[in-house]
């Protein structure tokens, strides 16, 4: 059949797709705990992508993509999307978390502290090249405080409301399993708030500050000033079919509520948190969202434009697809141009109309 | 009773990947789809094990109408041996346990992206296209929440107007593939990326056609013998790509959709763009016997 010759069909992605794995090796369970304690903010990032926490599956996809963060997230959300949802956590509070960071940028000082926690904010960006050269890169020990920060910190958000500074909604009750699902229904617009913050939640985080470092820049309304940003672990409690509430376990998450003088005379605040550490996200996510009230259709801080085009899968998956063929489609357009120039009558005044 | 009783053995994967609560949506919208022709219905679209941009639309349809005694054909460009419909055919026969074929005859669901098959298909098949983009009227209205206002208020005036100004700047109709249509006289479609070849086969067609964009989340069906219209002026007729008159070089048929090849020196070759039909014919010329299905086109015209 000389007529599928020329074409590589299923022998040539297996053998491409093995080229591409020969290049990663044997994945081991070494292998998964060496880049779970090296590389915990990558991790993490991809954790919050996939919007599934399990560091162990994390490192599996990471180490399975050779590292590439749009494959990982696919992995992940692949696997994700196929488990039962067994159960509704209960909500968390603010002043629940177990907090490891939380910083203000719009006091000097605010109730509960200051609590720098781990960072790099004030690190020298310097290469330890000495490892290279066999000198291995110890870090010095932590010196703990001694006078240790609470674990659980009061909302700065709480503090103003009850200073008339910023508008406080009453809050509606809604029953766990009435919480709309990203992951189960559509995105529609105008979006159920939920639907906002989970698809922020999930986000890319490269995208994410593309188009929240555009609104930074001016194309928003809103200047942010980082009302609170916070570091946690926050406790997964679900109730047992018995009816006994018991922990499953703490996950890390990160948050950011940035705020800005709005138009009501009040102060406005944008949101944003995320499974995983990971600042750069949370603070852009929050401007976004801070500017998205009346933003004109087609910006950049309107809704529909940063959640459709920030969501990682959807965006890296059609990127890659322009790698498929598309030849019958050009063949069309050929046709349809070469059809318009047989038509066209090389006369002086013909080509006046058509510049 | 004991949990045991309750529950079945653990299995990495449901049947057809899909678990039961992705199945039971996507067969609601599916049947929503079918009941009002040509208009889009949002749906969860979840994530399966392939990129999105590359069929994740039409495999989720696909997985939710395989059995065990379907039989599979995928067609990319209108080849079988194209290597993401290879891949995209070997993971539905994998979690399914569904036959495989290439032959448009033998198949009872036909997963394609941008073709339809050149032989007709029959009530018993159905077909789903893969599309990349839902919206007719994204060239015109990018916003998603105003084009759904504008397909609720029938406001399609901007399309008509984008396709006389191509006939006033260029002489003709520019638009290519995606040609887009009005379905059951309602809503327009866009038939995804097929060339306006094979659109008329959609036009009171006996088979079932689902249409899924998975990245953009919405699907949308013509139930047989549906009226599918091409957007066209009274004045000015529908025009398919000039490829009656071309022959494959490699089969000898004529008057079916060609890709052109470019030569060496100036010139291009055609091949017949369903595969499968120029193999057939291929082998019918060397004496086998290969059942040659009644074709939609006929010497090149539409029948």
């Amino acid at each position: 059949m000389a007529y599928v010759a020329t074409r590589g069909g299923e022998r040539a992605i297996e053998q491409s797709e093995r080229l591409y794995r020969a290049e990663l090796g044997q994945i081991d369970a070494a292998r998964i705990r060496a880049l779970r304690a090296a590389l915990p903010m990558l991790i993490d990032r991809v954790m919050g992508e996939a919007s599934l926490y399990e560091p162990d599956l994390a490192a599996l996809a990471l180490a399975q993509a050779g590292g590439d963060l749009y494959e990982a997230v696919l992995l992940l959300r692949a696997w994700r999307t196929t488990q039962p949802r067994l159960a509704v956590a209960a909500p968390v509070l603010q002043d629940q978390l177990f907090t490891h960071r939380r910083i203000s940028a719009a006091f000097k000082d605010i109730p509960g502290g200051q609590i720098l926690g781990p960072s790099l904010d004030y690190s020298h960006r310097l290469l330890a090249t000495g490892v290279l050269q066999g000198r291995p890169f110890a870090p010095a020990p932590v010196e703990p405080a001694a006078d240790p920060a609470p674990a659980r910190q009061p909302s700065l958000a709480a503090w103003q409301k009850a200073q008339g500074l910023v508008a406080d909604p009453p809050r509606a009750e809604v029953a766990p399993d009435e919480i709309p699902d990203l992951t189960r229904e559509p995105l529609l617009f105008p979006a159920a708030r939920a639907h906002t913050l989970q698809s922020l939640a999930r986000a890319d985080t490269g995208g994410m500050l593309a188009l929240g470092y555009s609104a930074m820049r001016g194309y928003g309304n809103a200047h942010p000033t980082v009302n609170e940003l916070r570091l946690a672990e926050a406790e997964v409690r679900v109730r047992h079919p018995r009816g006994t509430e018991f922990s499953a376990g703490r996950v890390k998450v990160s948050q950011a509520e940035v705020i800005s003088k709005g138009k009501s005379g009040l102060l406005e605040l944008g949101f944003c948190a995320t499974l995983g550490w990971n600042e750069v996200k949370v603070i852009s996510g929050a401007t976004l969202d801070l500017n998205a009230p009346g933003a004109a259709k087609g910006s950049p801080v309107e809704e529909e434009f940063f959640l459709y085009h920030t969501e990682p899968v959807e965006a890296s998956g059609f990127c890659i697809h322009f790698k498929l063929p598309h030849y019958v489609t050009f063949q069309s357009s050929l046709d349809a141009l070469r059809g318009s120039k047989a038509a066209a009558v090389p006369a002086p005044e013909s080509e006046e109309v058509t510049a | 009773m004991t949990i045991a009783t309750l529950t079945k053995p653990w299995e990495a994967f449901s049947y057809g990947f899909l678990d039961a609560s992705a199945k039971r949506e996507l067969r609601r919208k599916m049947l929503k789809a079918i009941a009002v022709p040509g208009c889009q219905m949002p749906y969860a679209s979840r994530e399966v094990p392939m990129a999105r941009g590359w069929g994740t639309g039409g495999l989720q349809v696909t997985l939710t109408l395989l059995k065990p005694s379907s039989v599979v054909k995928v067609i990319d460009q209108g080849a079988d041996d194209s290597v993401n419909a290879a891949s995209i055919r070997s993971f539905l026969s994998k979690v399914s346990g569904a036959a495989e074929t290439w032959d448009t005859l033998a198949a009872t669901l036909i997963q394609s992206r941008h073709r339809i098959p050149e032989e007709r298909l029959r009530a018993d098949q159905v077909l789903v296209l893969q599309v990349p983009n839902p919206e007719p009227l994204r060239p015109v209205e990018p916003n998603m929440s105003v084009a759904r206002q504008m397909h609720a208020d029938a406001d399609y005036g901007r399309l008509w107007l984008i396709l006389y100004e191509q006939i006033v700047r260029s002489g003709r109709i520019m638009q290519g593939a995606s040609y887009p249509a009005l379905v059951n006289g309602r809503h327009v479609m866009t038939p995804s990326p097929i060339p306006r070849w094979d659109l008329p086969k959609l036009h009171m067609a006996q088979h079932l056609t689902f249409l899924s964009a998975g990245r953009e989340k919405r699907l949308y069906a013509v139930p047989p013998f549906t009226r599918v219209e091409p957007l066209v002026f009274s004045d000015v007729p529908y025009k398919v790509e000039d490829h009656a008159a071309l022959t494959c070089h490699r089969s000898g048929v004529a008057g079916y959709f060609m890709n052109e090849i470019p030569q060496d020196g100036g010139g291009s070759v055609f091949e017949l763009s369903d595969s499968n039909l120029g193999i057939k014919a291929i082998r019918r010329a060397e004496g086998e016997d290969v059942a040659l299905g009644a074709t939609w086109y006929e010497n090149g015209k539409m029948q």
